[in-house]
């Protein structure tokens, strides 16, 4: 797991975003502001500020096609970001929300957001061009506590969240008129908007990061007890593993469909999780091409010690990381067919961009 | 240092780092807010469990967790009534002065001689395990501290006494 890049950009970065041509970074340098940094012969340089939110930027999320940035804040409100000539022309989302957001992903086909609140909500938003507004429908009563991730399903319709109370579930967002009738598989297209399709009590702490794999088959979230929970199959019958890890707990967890699973716990140690084989001669089969689209990774919490072994050569070397990573992006140019690299940022404020190489992936 | 004082400073130092993992969390219960859950206590599934680590009776910690502060509350070995007035003076002193070391709480919690609050801006800003090892010091020195003042003040009242009993000769 060789460490390609390290870029010092901020004193603290909450979170990050990487434009679709991988050109520039959206980070939140852990306040109200959005900076938006561009790579230019191999220096970074700072080319936007989005200043509009008047509390912590919480989530920012860059959509690959329609080059749009969403984020969400802790202001109660969120902004969706458009590229207009050299500036960026802020929209505000009507989120309907009485307390903060704390997370934000784009749908796969862009059409819609979901949105995570402390609220006990999650929100949905989709674009009316006769308002040219986006309108937000609100998923209520179901979480006991704040969501703290939201991931979409790659059918467009379902979105799986994780809450503080410890409980994953995965909710139908199809909304009329948004959704056309042949998207999805005849079960997605028949339950109605809000429907909660399923509850997964796994967790007997807070849940963080919740991720599918890229074929829909497998959702994966973490937990702050340090356990990491692999579910199978959601829609018939789901199937649950799980894996414990006896280091610090986990802020976010990414999937790898070739199921590679790395953990750092606090003395900086890459380590392979024990399911790893099993899991690995499952998803061949079953994944089959799409084996490297996927990509995740979960992260402990922080570490300062001196030394970072990478699983593969156990060798000490300057920690890359300083303080707790809370946000973590696969990078996947759209010529590869093989997603081989991730980024990371934390609290020390710096982006990381590490490399699978072969060896990790064949190991 | 005593063998005992090392395993209890050794349990205190395992606990924090294990519980010292906290994020930034919004109020759930106020607009617009950014409290630490461990004092408001709304929440009851944002708490973990609390860690009481006792070395004996007298001396005893107790740590309460939340998902975006932590809380650590101390009581003080105090053998006699010196002792106890000295601490309590000296733990005053530092109490009054909380905003200069950031991490003490004003007040401590109801039965305990001293507290800290961390929370997650406090990890934002410093090195964790700089915060532990301050946490940690500040509770192997505190004891030294206490013993040092009742021997200077156990000094300077036999040094008044001789002088006072000179007169008499």
């Amino acid at each position: 797991m060789p460490v390609v890049e390290v870029h010092q950009l901020a004193q603290c970065i909450t979170c990050h975003a990487w434009s679709p041509d991988r050109a520039m970074i959206a980070i939140c340098p852990n306040n109200a502001e959005v900076h938006i940094y561009k790579c230019t012969s191999e220096k970074w340089e700072r080319v936007h500020v989005l200043y509009k939110h008047d509390q912590i930027v919480s989530g920012i999320d860059w959509s690959s096609r329609s080059n749009k940035i969403v984020t969400a804040s802790h202001d109660r409100n969120s902004y969706v970001w458009n590229q207009e000539g050299s500036e960026w022309v802020p929209t505000l989302v009507i989120l309907r929300l009485n307390r903060a957001a704390l997370c934000v992903q784009w749908s796969p086909k862009e059409n819609k957001f979901a949105v995570g609140s402390g609220a006990k909500t999650v929100c949905i938003c989709y674009y009316e061009p006769e308002n040219n507004w986006w309108v937000s429908k609100l998923i209520r009563k179901r979480h006991d506590s704040s969501v703290t991730s939201v991931a979409w399903h790659p059918d467009n319709i379902f979105v799986a969240t994780t809450s503080t109370d410890g409980k994953c579930r995965v909710f139908s967002t199809y909304i009329k008129g948004v959704d056309s009738k042949d998207l999805g598989t005849s079960s997605s297209r028949d339950v109605k908007f809000g429907e909660q399709i399923v509850q997964l009590d796994l967790s007997s702490s807070w849940a963080f990061g919740v991720r599918w794999s890229p074929s829909g088959n497998t959702l994966v979230y973490a937990g702050h007890n340090s356990m990491i929970y692999f579910v199978e199959d959601i829609c018939n019958s789901p199937l649950a593993q799980n894996i414990a890890y006896r280091n610090l707990p986990l802020r976010d967890v990414g999937f790898d469909c070739n199921p590679i699973m790395f953990t750092k716990d606090e003395t900086g140690l890459w380590s392979f999780a024990r399911l790893l084989e099993e899991r690995r001669t499952q998803s061949h089969t079953k994944y089959g091409s799409q084996l490297s689209e996927a990509f995740g990774k979960l992260y402990g919490q922080s570490r300062h010690t001196t030394n970072n072994d990478t699983a593969d050569s156990l060798r000490p070397r300057g920690l890359t990381h300083e303080n707790t990573i809370n946000c973590i992006v696969p990078l996947k140019k759209s010529s590869e067919t093989i997603i081989q690299r991730f980024s990371t940022s934390g609290l020390d404020g710096k982006v990381v961009i590490w490399e699978l190489d072969d060896f990790a992936i064949a190991a | 240092m005593a063998n005992t004082l090392r395993l209890y400073l050794t349990c205190i130092r395992n606990t924090l780092e294990a519980v010292m993992c906290l994020q930034n969390f919004p109020c759930q219960e106020v607009e617009r807010h950014n409290k630490p859950e461990v004092e408001l206590m709304t929440s009851p599934e944002l708490l973990l469990n609390p860690v009481l680590i006792c070395r004996n009776e007298a001396e005893k910690c107790l740590i309460e967790t939340s998902i975006n502060s932590i809380r650590i509350s101390m009581k003080v070995k105090q053998a006699d009534e010196l002792e106890n007035i000295l601490a309590k003076k000296f733990l005053r002193f530092l109490s009054m002065r909380a905003e200069a070391f950031q991490v003490l709480r004003r007040k401590p919690v109801q039965g305990y001689d001293i507290s800290f609050l961390i929370t997650n801006y406090h990890c934002e800003d410093m090195h964790r395990n700089k915060l532990i090892d301050f946490i940690v010091q500040f509770m192997e020195d505190i004891d030294k501290e206490i013993v040092e003042l009742k021997l200077s003040v156990n000094t300077r009242g036999r040094l008044v006494a001789t002088e006072f009993l000179k007169q008499f000769i």
